[in-house]
């Protein structure tokens, strides 16, 4: 999980292109929108395709995008979940 | 009605984003025949979570917009219009380039999204929560031109007090390798001091954003007024542009002797300088000359940078050296016409006067 997580941040700052954060700034738990990171919209979209294009994963029910994109932890919990289903 | 230049604000090649006059030292770093824009810190416009989704043009364009306001003290326009002709090209390419590689699938959408031509007039409005009108010109070697004759028509109108309006393009290592295949730059090295003596064909690729706030009323910082703008498409001869360029004087009462100053495009290419040679020699014998191209390289929205060069001009009174192409500095400077043209086949006409 942590080599996951610490995966998971750098790929988020590349694809974000947050410039003026390093990926070991961003606390597992720390949430990626409004008040944390302060990612809006278009970053939830960059994230799903983030998912899709490094792990194979798509997300089947928009529903669950807050729960899952709420911190690096949650989004490496679906990850796992998703992998040991495949 | 008089439009007054209440602001101008100027990325380019020169470190001219910054209030004030023309830049002390000029310098431009030419890379071969390209000139890239001398990027100032825009995170002194931009937030810094902003910043990160912006392309150069689009930095280089708020930087532009948010230096003229400030200089004309407005804080929101009555409307935004810009003109550019390559629009947002990077990222243009970074969204094809995806589309091919991944074959057009799990695109993001952040290149998209800041593909499209009116990408900066968007982002300007956004930044300054203007609802007013916004709109985008793509006019080849127009582009700048029929923003500005937007702008001018909108004033004239009576509905708004200011119009923040602009011009915008940039070059990417991609799109100058394209255009250099039509053999439209030098091929020899060539310095800024030497361009506009060359006597070979082709010129040096630009890049930058100007950005003005016009207006009805005189400002603080208002020191030209916008008398008069024409184009001409595709001219027959240069015996009929000159004719063009007197017929344009006679519509604004002014005779060939009252231009103090005359700003022309010439951008040392051999094939397109006849038509500045033409006019100098035939219509203005006498008077002072300069010239901009070898500042800021040549694109299809370059009058941007002349116009703004005239401005620095009225507002001190004196021509930069590295501006002068002939002749004497004149003793005052109240009439600048700027004759510009864009591959022999767009040409404007630019009239300002002092205030």
């Amino acid at each position: 999980m942590e080599k996951l997580m610490a995966a998971l941040k750098a790929q988020i700052v590349e694809q974000l292109n947050l410039q003026e954060v390093k990926p070991e700034e961003i606390g597992d738990d720390q949430p990626l929108f409004k008040e944390g990171l302060g990612l809006d919209s278009i970053d939830a979209l960059e994230l799903i395709v983030l998912l899709q294009q490094n792990y194979n994963i798509r997300i089947a029910n928009p529903e669950q995008g807050p729960e899952i994109f709420r911190s690096v932890r949650t989004m490496a919990e679906f990850i796992t979940a998703q992998q040991t289903k495949q | 009605m008089s439009i007054y230049i209440q602001g101008t604000g100027c990325v380019s090649p020169l470190e001219t984003a910054a209030e004030g006059p023309f830049p002390a030292v000029v310098n431009p770093a030419y890379d071969g025949a390209r000139l890239k824009v001398s990027d100032p810190d825009y995170k002194q416009w931009i937030d810094i979570k902003q910043i990160r989704r912006m392309s150069r043009i689009i930095k280089m364009g708020v930087a532009a917009a948010k230096l003229s306001l400030q200089e004309a003290g407005v804080e929101k326009p009555d409307a935004i219009i810009t003109g550019t002709a390559y629009g947002c090209l990077d990222d243009t390419g970074v969204f094809l380039t995806k589309m091919i590689n991944q074959q057009e699938e799990m695109l993001t959408p952040t290149s998209f999204i800041q593909s499209t031509h009116n990408t900066v007039a968007g982002q300007i409005a956004l930044m300054l929560s203007c609802h007013a009108y916004n709109n985008t010109f793509v006019h080849k070697g127009f582009s700048f031109e029929s923003a500005l004759l937007d702008s001018i028509m909108i004033l004239k109108e009576g509905k708004s007090k200011h119009i923040l309006m602009g011009a915008m393009d940039e070059l990417t290592t991609h799109s100058f390798n394209i255009i250099s295949r039509f053999n439209r730059f030098k091929k020899e090295p060539v310095t800024h001091t030497e361009l506009l003596h060359s006597t070979t064909p082709g010129t040096v690729a630009g890049e930058g954003a100007a950005c003005f706030v016009l207006g009805t009323e005189k400002g603080d910082n208002s020191h030209a007024r916008l008398t008069g703008l024409t184009t001409s498409y595709k001219p027959g001869s240069t015996a009929e542009i000159a004719a063009d360029i007197i017929a344009f004087l006679a519509v604004h009462e002014i005779a060939q002797e009252d231009i103090d100053l005359l700003i022309t495009g010439r951008n040392g290419d051999s094939e397109g300088d006849i038509w500045y040679d033409h006019v100098e020699r035939t219509l203005f014998p006498d008077q002072a000359v300069g010239c901009f191209k070898h500042l800021c390289g040549e694109y299809p929205t370059a009058a941007s940078f002349g116009m703004w060069v005239g401005c620095k001009v009225l507002s001190s009174g004196q021509v930069p050296a590295d501006v002068l192409f002939k002749g004497n500095t004149p003793e005052k400077i109240k009439k600048i016409l700027i004759y510009n043209h864009y591959k022999g086949t767009h040409h404007s006409l630019i009239l300002l006067t002092g205030c």
